[in-house]
């Protein structure tokens, strides 16, 4: 669900931020001479003769940051695959007790439903239905170009009780959480109003 | 003047011009917990900076383990010999050298900004709406709210174009005619405006200021 997404992109970019944000204030407090007993001296060259030779004669240092480099990268890579998934529910369990057999629906058939449904309105002129999050408690992104003359009001009235009463029935769910997003069109308003 | 905010509490039916009573509002402005769940749900999720940020570190982790492995093999893929990697570090940079300052400065802005980024709530990407059931979060994007609005303005008789803006609890209008007798236009306009944002029934109220301009010719 979005709000998932948003959690797991901000607080990646919370984490990122504050370890440049340490590392580069680090720099600047030596360079600066902020605290020259704690950090040392800014008149030093940034490395020492000793450091520069340390992986020389340490055979572990390589292979060390080998390994942090794929942490790295594979911490990235399932950050950025946490963002951009985007769980669509495909199957839909409608009865819950195994014993007399399993009951499935498929998430398109439901969603193409309410989409038909929808599309009857003549006063909409485009839908669109996506089920996203777990197939237990699923949630509904709904997207509904309506015409632009139509009253938005008996609109939603209509959307509320009708096509999504509709589909939470199919569905045998209580209640669905969704979120909609209405946009209005001008095109062919004239014969539609 | 008609500037009108709709205000909380305003739950009276409007007549439409056809006569019939539009389906009372969903009253919704009370419950602070649909605000505060439709700000949710259109606060900007930061998807793209954090796509990008996740893009770049895995590149640098990738890059990283491959130059590590190769100098680990002792035949480093890069001109720099893995023996003195800090060369110039050791011998010529200095702490407080402009340019160490400056990567410094720089590497601790973009932890800034990443940080604010993720922190700051962000401005929404949809105007909610009420509506009623508190499971179901409308929303209509600013910039589509802008543009049917000004088509609507733009059918009423006499108004020529008409540009709107969106602030975070205004709509401004600014109409253009070329009318010479204006009398009654800007009323009409911020009527139609009103109505509509009266039926959209926003969550946060906006007020509505039209103001007309005459354009001569």
């Amino acid at each position: 669900m979005t709000r998932h997404t948003a959690r797991v992109s901000r607080t990646g970019l919370v984490i990122v931020g504050l370890i440049l944000l340490l590392g580069g204030g680090a720099v600047l407090a030596r360079s600066l001479n902020a605290s020259p007993s704690v950090l040392g001296s800014s008149h030093a060259t940034v490395l020492t003769a000793t450091q520069a030779g340390y992986p020389a004669q340490h055979s572990w240092v390589w292979p060390a940051v080998a390994a942090a480099s794929v942490v790295i990268a594979l911490l990235a890579l399932w950050w950025l695959a946490a963002q951009t998934s985007t769980k669509t529910v495909r199957r839909l369990p409608l009865e819950p007790d195994r014993v007399h057999g399993a009951t499935v629906l498929r998430a398109d058939a439901a969603t193409g439903a309410i989409i038909d449904e929808l599309e009857n309105n003549p006063s909409i002129r485009a839908a669109d239905a996506a089920l996203r999050g777990s197939a237990l408690t699923p949630g509904l992104r709904l997207a509904v170009t309506a015409e632009n003359r139509a009253d938005p009001a008996r609109l939603r009235t209509s959307i509320e009780s009708e096509a999504l009463a509709n589909l939470r029935a199919a569905l045998e769910l209580d209640t669905l959480p969704t979120v909609l997003r209405l946009q209005f069109s001008r095109a062919f308003g004239r014969h539609l109003a | 003047m008609s500037d009108m905010a709709t205000g909380p509490g305003d739950t009276t039916a409007l007549l439409t011009g056809d006569g019939q009573p539009r389906p009372a509002r969903a009253d919704a402005w009370s419950r602070p917990g649909a605000r505060r769940k439709a700000r949710q749900v259109f606060r900007p999720r930061r998807t793209v900076p954090g796509v990008i940020v996740a893009a770049v570190l895995a590149a640098a982790g990738i890059l990283g383990a491959i130059w590590a492995v190769s100098a680990a093999l002792g035949r480093p893929l890069w001109t720099v010999s893995h023996g003195d990697v800090g060369g110039p570090l050791q011998n010529t940079v200095h702490w407080a050298d402009t340019g160490t300052i400056a990567v410094g400065a720089g590497v601790a802005f973009i932890g800034l900004v990443l940080v604010l980024i993720g922190v700051t709530p962000g401005r929404p990407r949809a105007v909610p709406l009420a509506s009623g059931d508190p499971a179901l979060v409308i929303g209509v994007s600013r910039r589509n709210l802008r543009r049917s609005l000004s088509w609507l303005i733009e059918d009423v008789p006499g108004i020529d174009s008409a540009k709107v803006r969106t602030g975070r609890r205004s709509l401004k209008v600014r109409a253009t005619t070329r009318l010479r007798d204006t009398a009654g236009l800007r009323e009409k306009a911020q009527a139609t405006v009103q109505d509509r944002v009266t039926a959209l029934d926003p969550l946060f109220p906006l007020q509505v200021k039209v103001r007309l301009r005459r354009k001569k010719g």
